[in-house]
């Protein structure tokens, strides 16, 4: 384990641009173990592209990622940068959950079989123990009676359970959530944000991006106002939900989402 | 002058001689030639009087004539549902020249009218089954034969097409833009005669196996191409987040997501098969169209093709009844 003034994550000065968009801008962050750290902001801030970086699923041009304390995605040799081999790429990603906005669970497997997936074909773990390995995170967000279903038959609420339990079974460092409830109808909200609550309690290390205030303010341990591609504003819950933000831009924000 | 008068009349004298059979032809070809301007009219009896002009050959002469003649007459005997008569003009052939095939043929349909068309129709159906049955198994053959390779040569062809390496791509877009944008006859041709020339000699069935299944596998990669990239990316993201290399994304979560909405478009293009396989009766592949081109030539008889028919039918019939299951199946995970 690596001692808590030793960052997990730690990004440096990265920069992702699309054609004439810059969708992260310089951006440093630093996530220590334990930590669980709320991204919020407007719609096209960057923060999924911030999110995808952070486990190479979008190609960063300039910056550096360090996962506890090793550099990640790319070496610098002689100031150029060369990609990580691809079975490199694979392992880290391994290390590092993503739960997405629209769940994609795959709906040719059945519940059982999403969650199995990562340790049977990655960790190349026998069937038997990849199954109870499932099993066992099924379990953890309440879904042992849907263990046989296809997707297909869920609801958005326990498809995006299915989706947490399959990046739970691979045992990752981090997690990542995606604005996880906001393809859900509001009654089915709660169900999923419970889940990652006990999660929270486990002491799991997570970086979520969502639009509930409520839920950042509860859980969250460090909440960062992001804007056009760079941190505006970042504190604890009561700093910048407090009634003493003075940031115009971040309260006309809160505001209009209140 | 004299002297040149003399040879001037015996050269002609001898044109003369020379020509003289033709025009004894040109009697016999004057007749019929009046015949058929009459027949042309509609005066059949007419024809018939001077079909019947033309005598049995005596001594040495040739029969053609009167053959041709008494046949003539046989089949506007037939036209108008006479078989008697027709039989009758039949048999004065045979009478003189019992092994003319022509006329056995002629004399057999004829004495099929007699019995009952359902009886002669099942009496075809057991002459001709077995042949055709022969080469109905060498088409299903070779539907199998392509069935089993081309998903296997459209996924590599797809898998390629879609891949970031350019001459792999480039390749495989080759391969489609070629075995699309010619004709599978022009293919199998070129297989078959055209490889001798570089050394290379296939048995028609090699060459027809080969043909179909680069022709199919190349149709089938599109289908397959297509296939793959209508696939939500999402879950190519997905299999990558739980830390997936691209081959286990591909073969694990995004391949068989595609068996369903494969099924139609290949279950079309398995159906043209059974039937583009009639194409490689031209290389020698003597396959269920050939068998049935065969009979029809040697007894003139219609129902070897309408047989030939009935089994394409029933094997698209059957393929079709198949892919459906098979497209049902793929789905399964759908249904709520
Ligand atoms: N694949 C892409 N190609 C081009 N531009 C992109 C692409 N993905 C994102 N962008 C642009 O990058 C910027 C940041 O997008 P991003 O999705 O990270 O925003 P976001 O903060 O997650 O927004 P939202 O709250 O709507 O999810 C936006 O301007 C977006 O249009
Ligand atoms: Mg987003």
């Amino acid at each position: 384990m690596s001692k808590d003034n030793e960052p997990l994550l730690a990004l440096e000065k990265i920069t992702k641009r699309y054609r004439n968009i810059v969708a992260v801008n310089r951006i440093n962050l630093e996530v220590f173990p334990g930590e669980k750290l709320v991204i919020i902001g407007p719609s096209g801030s960057g923060k999924s592209t911030l999110l995808r970086s952070i486990n190479l699923l979008e190609e960063i041009d300039e910056g550096v990622i360090r996962f506890e304390g090793r550099e990640v995605g790319y070496t610098t040799k002689n100031g150029r940068r060369h990609h990580d081999t691809p079975s490199a790429i694979c392992a880290l990603r391994a290390e590092i959950g993503m739960v997405f906005q629209h769940f994609h669970l795959f709906p040719h497997m059945t519940a059982l079989g999403n969650v199995m997936e990562g340790p049977l074909t990655v960790q190349r773990k026998p069937s038997e123990e990849a199954r109870r390995i499932a099993a066992g995170m099924l379990e953890k967000v309440g879904l042992s009676d849907k263990m046989d279903v296809f997707p297909a038959t869920l609801s958005g609420g326990q498809k995006q359970r299915v989706a947490i339990a399959r990046a739970l079974a691979m045992h990752p460092r981090i997690m990542l959530f995606d604005e996880p409830t906001s393809a859900l109808d509001p009654e089915l909200v709660g169900e999923v944000f419970e889940t990652i609550h006990k999660l929270a309690d486990e002491g799991m290390t997570m970086v979520i991006v969502t639009h509930h205030m409520g839920f950042a303010r509860e859980l969250a341990d460090r909440v960062i106002f992001m804007e056009s591609g760079s941190f505006l504003a970042e504190g604890t819950p009561v700093e910048l939900f407090g009634a003493n933000q003075t940031n115009e831009r971040i309260r006309s924000f809160l505001n209009r989402l209140i | 002058m004299k002297y040149l008068t003399g040879r001037a009349a015996t050269a002609l004298l001898f044109l003369c001689l020379a020509v003289s059979p033709l025009f004894a032809g040109n009697s016999y070809d004057r007749t019929f030639r009046e015949a058929s301007d009459l027949m042309a009219q509609g005066e059949l009896d007419q024809a018939l009087s001077v079909l019947q002009n033309i005598p049995p050959p005596s001594g040495d002469e040739e029969g053609t004539a009167f053959i041709s003649a008494r046949m003539q007459s046989a089949r506007i005997h037939a036209s108008r549902n006479d078989n008697g008569k027709a039989l009758e003009a039949c048999r004065e052939v045979l009478n003189l020249y019992p092994d003319n095939s022509e006329a056995l043929n002629f004399e057999a349909a004829l004495e099929r009218k007699e019995i009952p068309r359902w009886r002669s129709f099942l009496a075809d159906c057991v002459k001709f089954l077995p042949v055709l049955g022969k080469g109905a198994m060498m088409t299903l053959l070779l539907v199998l034969c392509t069935m089993l390779i081309s998903p296997f040569g459209g996924l590599l062809i797809a898998l390629g097409r879609i891949s970031t390496i350019p001459p792999l791509s480039g390749l495989c877009w080759f391969i489609i833009w070629f075995f699309r944008g010619t004709p599978l006859l022009l293919q199998l041709f070129f297989i078959y005669y055209g490889l001798p020339s570089a050394g290379i000699t296939l048995s028609p069935m090699l060459s027809a196996v080969i043909g179909l299944g680069l022709n199919y596998s190349a149709y089938l990669g599109e289908i397959i191409r297509g296939a793959i990239q209508s696939i939500d990316h999402g879950q190519m993201e997905a299999a990558k987040a739980i830390g997936m290399n691209y081959r286990q994304a591909m073969f694990r979560i995004i391949i068989p997501q595609t068996y369903k909405r494969l099924m139609p478009p290949i279950g079309n293009e398995f159906i043209a098969l059974i039937k583009d396989t009639a194409l490689v009766s031209t290389i020698a592949m003597v396959e269920l169209m050939r068998s049935a081109d065969q009979m029809f030539n040697t007894y003139f008889n219609i129902t070897a093709l309408v047989l030939a028919a009935i089994i394409y039918l029933a094997m698209t019939t059957l393929f079709t009844f198949v892919f459906e299951k098979i497209e049902y199946r793929a789905g399964i995970y759908e249904q709520r």
